[in-house]
């Protein structure tokens, strides 16, 4: 058996790209060159966005046609159950519309804030996310329609999540369950607040900081609080209690909370042009 | 073939994997984990032309991922290009062509590179990378990537004729 040797040239070649990545890694990490790597990424994007555009009108049909084969059973049980539930909403939305306008006297009266009147960008969403790490979508509103860093995103179920990126005509929002995410929540019933932390999974939040004393129970309503300092306006939906459990000298309760919007079918949001006061 | 041939189908072959990952690979879905179309590049030219032109590809390919990612760009980049190394010095014994090589090898590497992608990330201050779900997404990601390496083979070897 003949031993290979690995040429010096080789090693060089390995040596100088791990560098060369090492430097970029640490130039973006400092945010060096006021930002030149962001520049480029976001360029990038914008540069991409009509790619992106053909490739789904190309694609579009196909996926569409091969889900309809599918899950021909599945829509149409669903069509039955939106039937359904369209007639209910029907009746609450009579019964809402005397709400609102109590609930905007009230505030009114008592000066505080609500999101009513925040103006507001509609997106559609164009991809997700190129990574298996992070939990994001694309949409297809940048810069130029209003949108910046650090605004909310929901849909009209509830909250969906932040803007991480923005460039001139693409944003990318970062989903309420990322690892990074965090939002200042209020529970609907006990008004006890707490903090709901994203862990990476599609399905549910944790919550931190809800005492262990607060009666917590399933399928509570839980909405932002919009507390001082939060980077969410108060009483968007989030999501309602999965589980709750206290352990025996635990200083918060473990609480589970699902979001109401079904982050893995997003179609078109609504960036909120808020920032925090 | 000169160099200069062999550049210009490399550039196309990463221009081309590009698109396909981050537009029609976006709607494949296991469990929520996509196939990563940059990291079998990486893997497979390392299979295809040996330690040096992998790290290479494995470092253009990453790169051009680190542009749509809000990791620190060059994780990727750096990652790859060690993937694609590493294949490539390992690849150096095998000289039959069976097809099964490149499918176990994009198995095999693929797991490897994306626990290496969430250490590394780690180690630069990512939070989460590194989490019991992991193994479950380096499984799919390799799964997926076997099943997409044949295809791969063939587009690198047009890039890099013998």
């Amino acid at each position: 058996m003949a031993v290979y040797r690995r040429p010096a040239r080789t090693r060089f070649t390995l040596l100088l790209l791990v560098l060369t990545s090492i430097t970029l890694l640490t130039l973006d990490y400092r945010g060096a060159g006021s930002g030149a790597i962001a520049t480029v990424k976001n360029g990038a994007r914008d540069a991409f966005a009509p790619v992106q555009r053909t490739s789904d009108k190309v694609f579009e049909p196909v996926g569409s046609f091969f889900g309809g084969i599918v899950h021909y059973g599945d829509l149409k049980a669903e069509n039955d159950r939106l039937r359904q539930e369209n007639a209910d909403l029907r009746g609450d939305v009579a019964s809402s519309d005397d709400a609102r306008r109590q609930l905007q006297e009230l505030q009114d009266s008592l000066k505080l804030e609500g999101t009513e009147d925040v103006p507001r960008v509609d997106a559609r969403v164009v991809s997700t996310s190129p990574s298996n790490f992070a939990f994001t979508v694309e949409i297809d509103r940048g810069t130029n329609a209003g949108v910046a860093v650090g605004m909310p995103v929901r849909t009209g179920a509830g909250l969906v999540g932040r803007i991480v990126t923005a460039s001139r005509n693409r944003a990318v929002v970062q989903l309420l369950t990322d690892k990074d995410f965090s939002v200042g929540i209020k529970l609907s019933t006990s008004g006890d607040i707490g903090v709901a932390n994203g862990r990476g999974s599609l399905r549910s939040l944790d919550v931190d900081l809800i005492d262990p004393a607060t009666v917590v129970e399933k399928d509570e309503k839980v909405v932002t609080s919009g507390l001082q300092q939060s980077q969410f306006p108060p009483g968007i939906p989030v999501g309602t209690v999965k589980s709750s459990t206290s352990r025996p000298g635990a200083l918060q309760q473990d609480v589970a909370i699902e979001p109401y919007v079904d982050l893995r079918r997003l179609t078109f949001l609504t960036v909120l042009q808020w920032s925090p006061k | 073939m000169n160099n200069r041939r062999i550049q210009i189908r490399v550039a196309a072959v990463l221009a081309l994997t590009l698109v396909v990952h981050l537009t029609v690979l976006s709607r494949v879905r296991i469990d929520d984990v996509r196939p990563d179309a940059l990291l079998l590049v990486a893997v497979i030219a390392g299979l295809v032309a040996g330690p040096d032109r992998g790290a290479v590809v494995g470092f253009a390919a990453g790169a051009l991922g680190d542009l749509f990612l809000q990791t620190p760009f060059g994780l990727s980049a750096l990652v790859y290009c060690l993937v694609g190394f590493a294949v490539g010095s390992l690849q150096a014994g095998i000289l039959r062509a069976a097809w099964w090589i490149p499918v176990t090898t994009a198995l095999g590497a693929s797991i490897a590179g994306t626990v290496l992608y969430a250490l590394v990330g780690a180690m630069v201050g990512q939070s989460g990378f590194v989490s019991a779900r992991l193994l479950v997404v380096a499984l799919l990601v390799g799964a997926m990537n076997a099943v997409l390496a044949p295809a791969a083979v063939r587009l690198l070897e047009w890039s890099f004729p013998r």
